[in-house]
């Protein structure tokens, strides 16, 4: 067990798909295995691995703690999650597939607003005629906080959302979002625009290597392997 | 926890007893606010630097609750649940625990948990009297608990206020300057787009129309505006209004006719903000400022050589002080005398404090009250102390 590789993948959704596909086309195709339905399980041809079926947020944790050496996850959750992007984990290989944008997104009847300063005075106009601050809704609380602190935008408070952030600012339980978009269908049904320089993130899935993980010759022969592999 | 320790316990509780009964001769009534505070009302009015590193949490009811930061909000809440109307002086002080998420994890100087020992001053309409005094009882605090060797930085946002008033320039831009003082590098750009002759929103797609509306009543841009939004199938969602996003149109058409903010004022404004001297030799720099540009900033900074004059009067010594006209800038709700306690060798201050005018009116107050106050932070002074400070 000590000297087996640990690869963690997403156990559900497109991500779990796509990435069963990924390992298929490289020769790697992914085997459940034992009584613990669909947890474990190994790699075809290539021995001294197993395979761990977890969610997509759970393996960035589980890279962070070193309990996993590999792990195939979305950078938007990496850079999320981690306080320490460099130092916990590695990025070993884009895998050209979980494309998402992470996007500030305004109300399209906001014409007044097109850039990230304009929010900083839409928030000072909107604290004296309302009394309180610009609310956005997300579930990229760190993401938000970090890209608006470098626009020097401050006036706003984040309200947690973890589904239908879309619908919140004309449900008005938040006036702004910050949200993945792949094509920006979603976006425009919901009459919102993505500010001209609100581009946050282009993020898509990628295989990490975590630091914390106990690397030894075997498990980093077997990393070599995998990664030679999906080139 | 900040003390794991029973003797560093033992030390805290002391230099604690030392600090209130300091506090409490002073005529200042100890008082002990709630730990958890309404997450709403407190993370709206504190600013960016600490609201990001505060512990907010939703409990068992879906209230958002938050683990208080810091003292101020809390005791000025307390004011207001005692004194309504707000109508009547008084003045607190009290020890206890504050809490902020460390982004670099928990350490000695840095903890997670700390308690802060402090006092605020409410209702005082002598508000130099009462920045005086809170300096005093800030400076006798941390002699009384053994620090021998520290120095004092002042700032001052109300001057900073009277300088961007005796300037000519458009109201607006005065406004978004005063907006923009807490955030350094926006406000550097922004003073550097106006001194260009640049204007701030630059010429976004909605230009063309702020331009049409150039010389239009309120009233008939709100509709040329509706008008607009119909045809381009925007409709209206959310809770900005249309007479909210047609101001700000209006604000733009404004920008688009205004001459460029003249070179010398944007040039006044940074050597100002470049001050940083010794009390007298920056209060003596900033004249000079002013004299050279024409302007007169009035009682703002003879308030300052009244307040250094007693300071020195009452023995503090400030050869060592400096005054820096940039400092200030971390907490928004400061409005006036800012000013903190630094010891060599720490890279955060032993303590602080300020005057906040505005914050009771936010928190509910029926008027403006006049408010200032000073937090120690117990386990640093106790770490300088022991160093021999």
């Amino acid at each position: 067990m000590a000297s087996k590789l640990l690869i963690a993948v997403p156990s559900k959704g497109r991500l779990k798909d796509q990435t069963a596909a990924l390992f298929e086309r490289a020769g790697l195709a992914l085997r459940n295995t034992g009584h613990e339905r669909g947890y474990r399980g190994t790699l075809d041809g290539l021995g001294g691995v197993e395979v761990v079926y977890t969610s997509a947020a759970e393996i960035v944790h589980e890279l962070k703690s070193g309990r996993v050496h590999l792990g195939v996850t979305g950078e938007d959750l990496i850079r999320e999650t981690l306080a320490d992007v460099d130092g916990s984990v590695e990025f070993l290989k884009p895998l050209g597939f979980g494309s998402a944008d992470v996007v500030v997104a305004v109300p399209d009847c906001w014409i007044d607003v097109a850039r990230m300063a304009d929010l900083e005075d839409v928030a000072a106009q909107f604290a004296g005629v309302h009394g309180r601050r610009l609310r956005v809704a997300t579930k990229y609380m760190n993401l938000t906080r970090r890209f608006f602190a470098g626009h020097g935008v401050a006036g706003y408070r984040i309200v947690e959302s973890v589904g239908a952030t879309e619908a919140t600012p004309s449900a008005g339980t938040a006036e702004l979002i910050v949200d993945i978009t792949t094509t920006g269908t979603t976006l425009r049904a919901n009459h919102l625009k993505v500010l001209e320089d609100g581009l946050i993130l282009r993020s898509q899935a990628h295989l990490f290597a975590s630091r914390a993980a106990p690397w030894r010759a075997s498990t980093s022969k077997l990393r070599a392997a995998i990664l030679a592999k999906l080139s | 926890m900040a003390a794991e320790s029973a003797k560093e316990f033992e030390a805290l509780e002391a230099q604690a007893t030392t600090l209130l009964d300091l506090f409490r001769r002073a005529g200042y009534e100890q008082v002990a606010p709630s730990i958890i505070q309404p997450a709403d009302i407190f993370l709206d009015q504190i600013g960016e630097a600490i609201r990001s590193r505060t512990y907010v949490f939703t409990d068992l009811a879906g209230d958002e609750l938050c683990l208080r930061p810091d003292l101020t909000v809390p005791v000025s809440r307390l004011y207001l649940e005692r004194h309504p109307n707000a109508d009547q002086p008084a003045r607190y002080c009290y020890n206890g625990p504050a809490f902020r998420f460390r982004p670099q994890g928990d350490d000695q100087a840095h903890p997670r948990e700390f308690r802060q020992a402090g006092i605020e001053c409410f209702g005082e309409a002598d508000t130099e009297s009462a920045d005086v005094e809170i300096v005093l009882l800030a400076v006798e605090a941390v002699r009384r608990a053994g620090l021998k060797d520290f120095r004092l930085r002042f700032g001052d946002i109300a001057l900073f206020y009277a300088l961007l008033d005796a300037l000519a320039l458009p109201e607006r831009w005065r406004l978004k300057l005063r907006h923009h003082f807490w955030r350094p590098p926006v406000f550097h750009a922004l003073l550097a787009r106006l001194a260009k002759g640049e204007r701030p929103n630059g010429d976004g797609p909605a230009s063309a129309l702020a331009a049409s509306l150039t010389g239009l009543t309120t009233e008939r841009a709100e509709e040329l505006v509706g008008a607009y939004l119909d045809t381009e199938g925007l409709p209206l969602s959310g809770n900005r209004s249309l007479s909210e996003i047609t101001a700000r149109l209006l604000d733009h058409a404004a920008d688009l006719r205004a001459e460029p903010l003249p070179r010398e004022v944007a040039t006044v404004i940074d050597y100002y903000l470049a001050v940083s001297a010794s009390p007298k030799e920056a209060v003596e720099r900033i004249a000079m400022i002013a004299k050279g540009a024409g302007i007169d900033l009035g009682g703002a900074l003879s308030a300052n050589t009244r307040r250094f004059e007693r300071l020195a009067k009452s023995g503090v010594a400030l050869g060592q002080a400096v005054f820096a006209t940039e400092f200030g800038r971390s907490l928004e709700y400061y409005s006036g005398l800012v000013f903190q306690i630094e010891v060599a060798g720490l890279d955060e201050a032993i303590g602080g404090g300020g005057r906040y005018d505005g914050l009771l009116s936010y928190l509910g107050a029926p008027s403006a009250v006049p408010a200032i106050g000073s937090a120690i932070h117990t386990e640093r002074l106790l770490a300088a102390v022991g160093r021999g400070g």
